[in-house]
């Protein structure tokens, strides 16, 4: 009877050693702290772009996952002052410091094959507190270990309650492109 | 054995669970989790102060500001408008994080004059660093034509300076105050220039500029600086309002002295505040960046 339990035991110890080994082994997830993120504003007396190199980003493909996040504080339009305007009067970071994306894949994306993709993501974008389901369109390409993702959207400042004060209309527009490109590694654990 | 075993299990039960939130979403973590507070004020300049509010290396700071006659002159001067405007137009360059010169030039007593900042404390939102603080100072040449004078006016008479620290903090997300004890020194005073005491070269004055947000790009501004020594000197008085437009600061204000520059705000006369004697005026601040990147 001990005999019998003990090989139970024994059993279900390898099968659980031979999930979590396999969890493991079957991961495919790519990160990036490094991904480029740009907004564009085009008024009609003035276009600049904010941007930053601090884009963090997760694709899981077991999961179908995408999760992205930026820390909007990191954004340079190329003016100091407008910076601190762009972070004090309308993104208002100290409250709001995040810019950021989660949502899954709707089109399959075949890791084996090379080449440029498209895939289309759904999922819940966020930036000023405001949260909206959006359907992003972007291009993922496999290269060896990493993944190129590249994929632009538009986002109106109206949507997520940024207040642009109609004299400014010149300067500021009220669509911004929204365009990220990043290169995500293969997770190691 | 069997205990080994067990604790095989545990720790796969575990590890699975961990290794099953390693998936989930991101952890959200800030690039910099202390960050030097910003605006201050809404420009680097408040009213007619200079602030702390920095320039960065490139940064080009152009403002143009007036003062208009008294509002007491009444309806027919359209409330002092008449009188035309005083007018001071300045550039500043921002060379290093913490270091700008630029110059100016006033109409009252047609004074040119050279600036420097320099930040020497900036206050951090975790309150390790809990003012910032700058020095500015400013030396001025008074251009004026004095032919009309029976003896000579040498180059060094004609010169005028400002020392002060500006001490300022953000107290709350909408109001920040600024507190400069200053020094003011005119190598030679008399009739022919606008100062308050004619016999007086140097005056203290401590200047206090306050901002208070009310809206997310408007504030209303306040300023009064007292002269601590001379006759006939009091102080000035000041209140505006401030209004961000993307790109521009315009700032319209009342104000108790036609001067727009240090040395003439304190050492120069001013109006009775409570009594109508006080004049409009507009600065409109706007910033170049003139190095690329």
């Amino acid at each position: 009877m001990l005999q019998l339990q003990n090989k139970i035991l024994t059993l279900i110890s390898f099968l659980l050693l031979f999930f979590v080994f396999t969890a493991d082994l079957e991961a495919q997830s790519y990160i990036t702290e490094e991904g480029y993120v740009e907004f564009k504003s085009s008024a009609p007396l003035l276009t600049f772009k904010g941007t930053s190199n601090h884009l963090t980003g997760l694709i899981d493909l077991d999961q179908n996952l995408v999760d992205f996040y930026v820390d909007l504080t990191t954004l340079d339009t190329g003016i100091n002052l407008r910076n601190r305007h762009m972070r004090n009067s309308y993104l208002e970071t100290d409250k709001f410091p995040f810019a950021e994306f989660t949502g899954s894949m709707n089109s399959i994306f075949d890791p084996e094959s090379t080449g440029k993709q498209e895939v289309t993501v759904m999922g819940a974008f966020t930036i000023h507190g405001v949260t909206r389901e959006m359907e992003i369109t972007g291009t993922l390409e496999r290269m060896s270990d990493e993944i190129e993702l590249i994929a632009t959207w538009t986002v109106l400042l109206e949507d997520h309650n940024i207040d642009r004060p109609s004299v400014i209309f010149y300067e500021l527009a009220e669509e911004q492109e929204v365009t990220i490109k990043a290169l995500l590694k293969l997770q190691n654990d | 054995m069997k205990k080994t075993l067990s604790l095989i299990i545990v720790l796969s039960i575990i590890s699975l669970f961990l290794a099953e939130s390693a998936f989930a979403q991101l952890e959200r973590t800030r690039v910099q989790e202390v960050r030097p507070v910003e605006l201050t004020f809404m420009a680097p300049r408040n009213i007619n102060l200079y602030t702390v509010e920095p320039l960065s290396p490139g940064e080009l700071h152009y403002s143009i500001m007036h003062t208009f006659g008294r509002v007491d002159s009444g309806i027919r001067n359209l409330w002092g408008i008449d009188q035309g405007a005083n007018v001071r137009f300045s550039f500043e360059y921002g060379l290093t994080e913490r270091l700008s010169l630029g110059f100016g030039r006033s109409s009252l007593d047609k004074v040119v004059d050279f600036t420097g900042r320099y930040a020497l404390l900036k206050q951090m939102s975790d309150n390790s660093i809990p003012v910032s603080v700058s020095l500015n100072t400013s030396a001025g040449i008074n251009t004026s034509s004095f032919g009309f004078l029976a003896e000579d006016y040498t180059f060094s008479d004609r010169l005028n300076f400002t020392g002060s620290l500006l001490i300022a903090r953000k107290i709350t997300e909408n109001f920040s105050l600024q507190v400069s004890p200053t020094v003011v020194h005119f190598n030679r005073v008399g009739q022919e220039t606008n100062v308050a005491d004619t016999d007086l070269n140097t005056y203290y004055a401590i200047g206090v500029a306050t901002r208070y947000k009310i809206k997310p790009r408007t504030a209303v501004s306040g300023q009064y600086i007292p002269t601590l020594n001379g006759e006939n000197t009091s102080y000035n008085l000041a209140l505006g309002i401030d209004i961000e437009t993307g790109g521009h600061v315009f700032q319209m204000f009342f104000t108790t002295s036609r001067a727009l520059n240090d040395q003439y705000l304190i050492a120069g006369e001013n109006g009775d505040f409570f009594d109508r004697q006080f004049r409009f005026g507009f600065n409109v601040n706007r910033l170049f960046n003139i190095r690329g990147r």
